[in-house]
């Protein structure tokens, strides 16, 4: 899997006065991938797209777009086009005049300029909008409108600023499939800035794991979500129950843990002593049974109904609460006792893991 | 059949509030009843004296006032002046305004504070010191220039205290502007003046007509400023009638404020039809 990257983004730092926005990323962004930059708002994702796009220029580090450094290249000139988070679309041109701008800043002859508008039309299904002006258009069709200005130049990365966020959430979950078609059909790396993760793991081929301008882990969504690198990253993606671990030394097969004191954790002793660890365990990996029993003691809380599934928050005896994931012929039957009911943790241990609390 | 329980009116709900219905008429009474009164009264056939009595109807004042020689030269002034006036206004208030909008530099409040000194100095010391600097300065434009020249004087008073005016209202129409547009525009491949032209000048198109309106009457109107610039033979309207009605108000100053007024509305008219189709309703 060593293809040449198409963008290689190399030692960057970001700092805007003292405030470090970003440091020392290094990524490189494949072809025809869809990459996401996952974290939460002020992680530094939005920025690195922006120096990326070239309306922010990097404190340090290069950026490389098919091996040509475009760190002093200005935004008009450079083989990339942006989605925007508001979407920008011009709001005094019709949907044609909007999608054909590009073109026509790149002075093509009038004829290419109007196949090429009505194929990118055609392409995000608003063929029969083409005269419509924008203030026509629903908050979904605004966006189509911008992703096919964008395409229609034929970038070698097409970079998305929040694409899905300002959009209501049913149509969100319909335009994330068609975002991934579109990306398939033609075929152009895609460089989405999010702060859902279940939309980065949804689809996204790759994700980097933001946090305080710092890359806290790069991977595929399913290494992300069964070995994340760290505390940070597990929380981030998915929901985790974290339990601090609290004494462990090297050699030893048990380790102390919060909330549920000592444990056969193995696992533990691979890190040095002192090194902070924590315990986390998935809701789906817990079941929870009615009653007294082998396992951990807690009480019933909350059940939280999904449908398919319930989200239940338990209390341990001291205090802590934990979340359970059942499905739904489980959850029915919990629903029947009363909150407070003494229930049992079964904890399945081979899919608990140890991190670190911070891998940096 | 439950009968539908009336909602108390709101404290501004003035459709439903008699005392407040009242304070609405009232006021548009005193607004529009002095207007009105100048209309209706140029079309009074009062023979010489004060025109305050009506004595049947004729329209031979418009007839008059078209055909004295004066007035119309004083309203082709006026109209001239406040062309050309609200032209420079507009493109240097649109700079102004993209300065302080875009960029930020040394003294920036400062410089905002000095384009905004015109609007809030009183009319009649801008008006001595526009007479004094240019008698100091010794750029009175000598008399016998040829028209329109000779009204240069006039024109760069009016350009100093209406073009704050219309750089206000255009900065107000940047505030609304969204910076992703300019970057998409850019991103796009459009240079610094595409995005200018392209992106940037089609919204501000309402501010530019709003503030040249304001501009425009501003200018049309002014009295105070251009009677400390005017000669002889550069009388603008509002000095003509002025020194017509210090001997005796006739329907025929009537008619040719009527005149004005129909041409402010139509204007105004024009302006705001524009504006409305400019505007994005997003």
């Amino acid at each position: 899997m060593t293809q040449t990257p198409i963008i290689s983004i190399r030692n960057v730092t970001k700092r805007f006065g003292s405030f470090t926005a970003l440091e020392d990323i290094s990524i490189d962004i494949r072809p025809g991938e869809i990459f996401a930059l996952l974290g939460p708002s002020g992680c530094g994702k939005s920025t690195l797209l922006r120096i990326i796009a070239g309306f922010e220029t990097p404190t340090e580090g290069d950026i490389l777009i098919d091996g040509k450094d475009m760190t002093e290249v200005p935004p008009n000139k450079r083989p990339v086009n942006m989605v925007f988070q508001s979407y920008a679309v011009f709001p005094h041109m019709s949907v044609a005049d909007n999608v054909a701008y590009g073109l026509k800043m790149d002075k093509l002859p009038a004829a290419e300029i109007k196949t090429k508008v009505a194929e990118a039309l055609k392409q995000v299904h608003l063929s029969e909008f083409s005269h419509r002006m924008p203030d026509q258009l629903s908050g979904g069709q605004r966006q189509r409108v911008a992703l096919a200005r964008a395409l229609v130049k034929r970038p070698r990365v097409l970079l998305l600023d929040e694409p899905l966020s300002a959009l209501d959430a049913k149509l969100r979950d319909a335009m994330r499939l068609e975002l991934v078609k579109l990306q398939q059909t033609v075929g152009v790396s895609f460089i989405m800035v999010t702060h859902d993760q279940s939309e980065a793991l949804a689809m996204a081929d790759r994700i980097a794991v933001l946090d305080q301008g710092r890359l806290r882990q790069l991977a595929d969504p399913v290494t992300l979500y069964r070995k994340p690198a760290d505390a940070f990253v597990a929380d981030f993606i998915g929901r985790v129950n974290l339990f601090e671990v609290t004494a462990h030394e090297p050699g030893s097969t048990t380790a102390t843990v919060a909330s549920l004191g000592e444990i056969a954790l193995a696992a533990a002793a691979a890190y040095p002593e002192g090194e902070a660890l924590v315990l986390a365990v998935r809701p789906e990996h817990i079941r929870l049974t009615a009653g007294e029993g082998p396992g951990v003691p807690a009480t019933l809380g909350d059940v939280a109904f999904q449908g398919d599934s319930s989200i239940v928050e338990v209390t341990l005896a001291d205090g802590r609460s934990v979340q359970v994931l059942e499905d739904a012929a489980e959850s029915a039957r919990l629903m029947q006792l009363d909150p407070g009911a003494i229930v049992t943790l079964e904890i399945d241990w081979t899919k608990a893991a140890i991190l670190r609390r911070s891998a940096l | 059949m439950a009968r539908r329980r009336r909602q108390r009116p709101g404290p501004f709900d003035y459709s439903r509030k008699l005392s407040l219905q009242m304070v609405f008429v009232l006021a548009t009474i005193f607004l529009y009843a002095p207007i009105i009164v100048l209309i209706i009264f140029s079309f009074n056939d009062s023979r010489r004296g004060g025109n305050v009595i009506w004595r049947g109807f004729t329209t031979d004042y418009y007839v008059k006032a078209a055909n004295n020689a004066s007035l119309i030269e004083a309203f082709t002034n006026s109209l001239t002046i406040a062309v050309i006036s609200t032209i420079f206004s507009v493109i240097l208030g649109a700079i102004t305004a993209v300065v302080l909008w875009r960029w930020r530099f040394p003294l920036k409040p400062g410089f905002e504070g000095l384009v905004a000194l015109p609007i809030v100095i009183p009319e009649i010391c801008l008006g001595v010191a526009v007479a004094v600097f240019f008698s100091y300065f010794g750029l009175y434009v000598p008399p016998g220039t040829p028209w329109p020249f000779n009204l240069t004087n006039i024109i760069i008073a009016h350009i100093t205290f209406s073009f704050p005016f219309a750089a206000m209202v255009i900065r107000t129409r940047l505030q609304s502007f969204n910076r992703e547009m300019e970057e998409a525009a850019k991103d796009l491949g459009a240079t610094e003046f595409q995005v200018f032209r392209d992106v940037i000048l089609p919204h501000l198109k309402p501010g530019l007509i709003a503030g040249g309106l304001l501009a425009f009457t501003l200018s049309l109107d002014d009295f105070v400023i251009t009677f400390f610039t005017s000669g002889p033979d550069t009388v603008t309207f509002p000095v003509k009638v002025y020194s017509m009605v210090r001997f005796s108000v006739t329907p025929e100053i009537n008619a040719a404020s009527t005149v004005l007024i129909l041409i402010t509305l139509v204007l105004t008219a024009i302006a705001m039809r524009y504006q409305s189709f400019g505007d994005d309703r997003q």
